[in-house]
């Protein structure tokens, strides 16, 4: 049968008025890009430990927990978890090397902690704030585009969603989930890209009939006195980040 | 208050068509990624995910696809929750599955090029099946290329067989069911009335 796993806990946006939310999205994304930078050039036990106060500073100011965060992340454990072993195990003696399984847990461990800041960020940004990030970043036509197609993503993706279950549905009870796997395949996916067609022919309509600008109104972004502990923070990481190149 | 003062710059008709099938298409991908089969040779279930790089390719044309599948980075990577199991956040994007995701919009560009021979879009009728599967086959290597890499540099503990093991074997039988998937979706009418 073509499961639609709906997750139990969509993670997502939480409306709040946490240290997070009320901070400039461009900061945050460049805290980020920063603390990923640090991870890798620092994946060591020492540096995995500061960094992980870090992580559960970035999610504690987005207002959630470790653990809300991390489940929203749980597609990631099979990998995290399996990757020490198959680093560890070996086709003859000594069979196990304990040494390589460890330095592979590190490095697991690390994407668990950029996967937590990245959470922190997501819990905290409205789609609005992001997308006029990306406008007020990305110059020109391109980051209007961007703008536009990141909105229009998020405002069709549970549309989509749905389509595709009410497609599954009916296959089902048209008693369709005898077929093999490729038919059943066929038959939902063909149905998502009908009603994903149709979505887009009626939008291009609606975005023709309403004038479409490339220049709308946006929401006021500016740097504030509070975002500059941020910005100190990512500047911070990207040093701790290079300087491990420089020595070498 | 700030005022914008200059005029507005308007969104050709054209354009407008291609944004919103480029942006719906990216949505549908990340839709995609929510479906899941059991898979009959590996216990690690299927997604959609890769059919929708597939049909996006030979859907949009090498320009749109890849630029489709971009979006679906850059959303995803803003927060919305299109990546596998209902994932989100720039985390995705250097994290483990960091090669697959970046193969996406490269893929679709590759297997578009391949069907439509350039960036003018032909009619799918005059794709022979051979050129059709041929296209999926390369952009399947791309991306598990990628991927592979990816992990490879993701867990430097890993030797290149490692993270074949972990990152293509499972997976990779699958994805032909998915190549047949999707020229039975190509061959449909339903789609071609569309």
């Amino acid at each position: 049968m073509g499961e639609l796993r709906l997750p139990l806990l969509m993670f997502a946006f939480v409306p709040g008025d946490s240290l997070a939310h009320r901070l400039d999205p461009r900061g945050k994304l460049l805290v980020q890009i920063a603390f990923a930078a640090a991870a890798y050039a620092h994946t060591t036990p020492r540096g995995l430990a500061v960094l992980s106060l870090l992580a559960v500073g970035c999610v504690r100011a987005a207002g959630g927990s470790v653990r809300e965060v991390a489940w929203g992340y749980r597609w990631a454990a099979p990998f995290l978890l399996t990757a020490p072993l198959i680093a560890g195990a070996t086709l003859g003696a000594p069979w196990f090397e304990l040494d390589r399984a460890f330095r592979a847990g590190l490095a697991s461990y690390r994407v668990l902690l950029i996967l937590l800041v990245a959470g922190a960020y997501v819990r905290s940004t409205p789609v609005r704030d992001s997308r006029a990030a990306v406008q007020r970043t990305v110059p020109g036509k391109t980051g209007q585009f961007l703008g536009i197609g990141v909105g229009l993503v998020f405002r069709f993706l549970p549309l989509l969603r749905r389509d595709l279950v009410a497609a599954r549905e009916g296959m089902r009870a048209r008693g369709g989930g005898a077929l093999p796997v490729r038919d059943r395949m066929r038959i939902v996916a063909t149905a998502g890209l009908r009603r994903a067609f149709a979505r887009a022919d009626r939008l291009a309509l609606a975005l023709n009939a309403r004038c479409l600008a490339w220049n709308p109104t946006l929401p006021r972004l500016c740097f504030r006195r509070r975002d500059l502990p941020v910005v100190a923070l990512a500047a911070a990481l990207l040093v701790a980040a290079v300087v491990p190149f420089l020595r070498a | 208050m700030e005022t914008q003062t200059e005029s507005v710059d308007l969104v050709g008709d054209e354009a407008a068509a291609n944004l919103a099938r480029a942006a719906l298409f990216a949505a549908l991908v990340g839709a995609f990624a929510y479906v899941s089969f059991p898979n009959p040779v590996s216990p690690a279930p299927v997604t959609l995910q890769v059919l929708g790089v597939f049909l996006a390719g030979i859907m949009l044309g090498p320009v749109w696809g890849g630029v489709s599948l971009v979006l679906y980075l850059v959303a995803g990577a803003l927060g919305a929750p299109v990546f596998a199991g209902g994932g989100a956040g720039f985390g995705a994007l250097v994290g483990s599955t960091a090669g697959y995701l970046w193969s996406y919009p490269l893929a679709a560009a590759l297997i578009g090029a391949v069907v439509h021979r350039g960036p003018a879009l032909r009619d799918l009728d005059d794709v022979g099946l051979p050129t059709l599967v041929g296209a999926m086959a390369a952009g399947t290597v791309l991306i598990y290329a990628l991927g592979v890499v990816g992990l490879y540099y993701v867990i430097p503990e890993f030797t290149l067989a490692e993270a074949f093991l972990q990152g293509a074997v499972v997976f990779l039988p699958a994805e032909g069911i998915k190549v047949a998937a999707a020229v039975g979706i190509v061959r449909s009418e339903a789609v071609a009335a569309a």
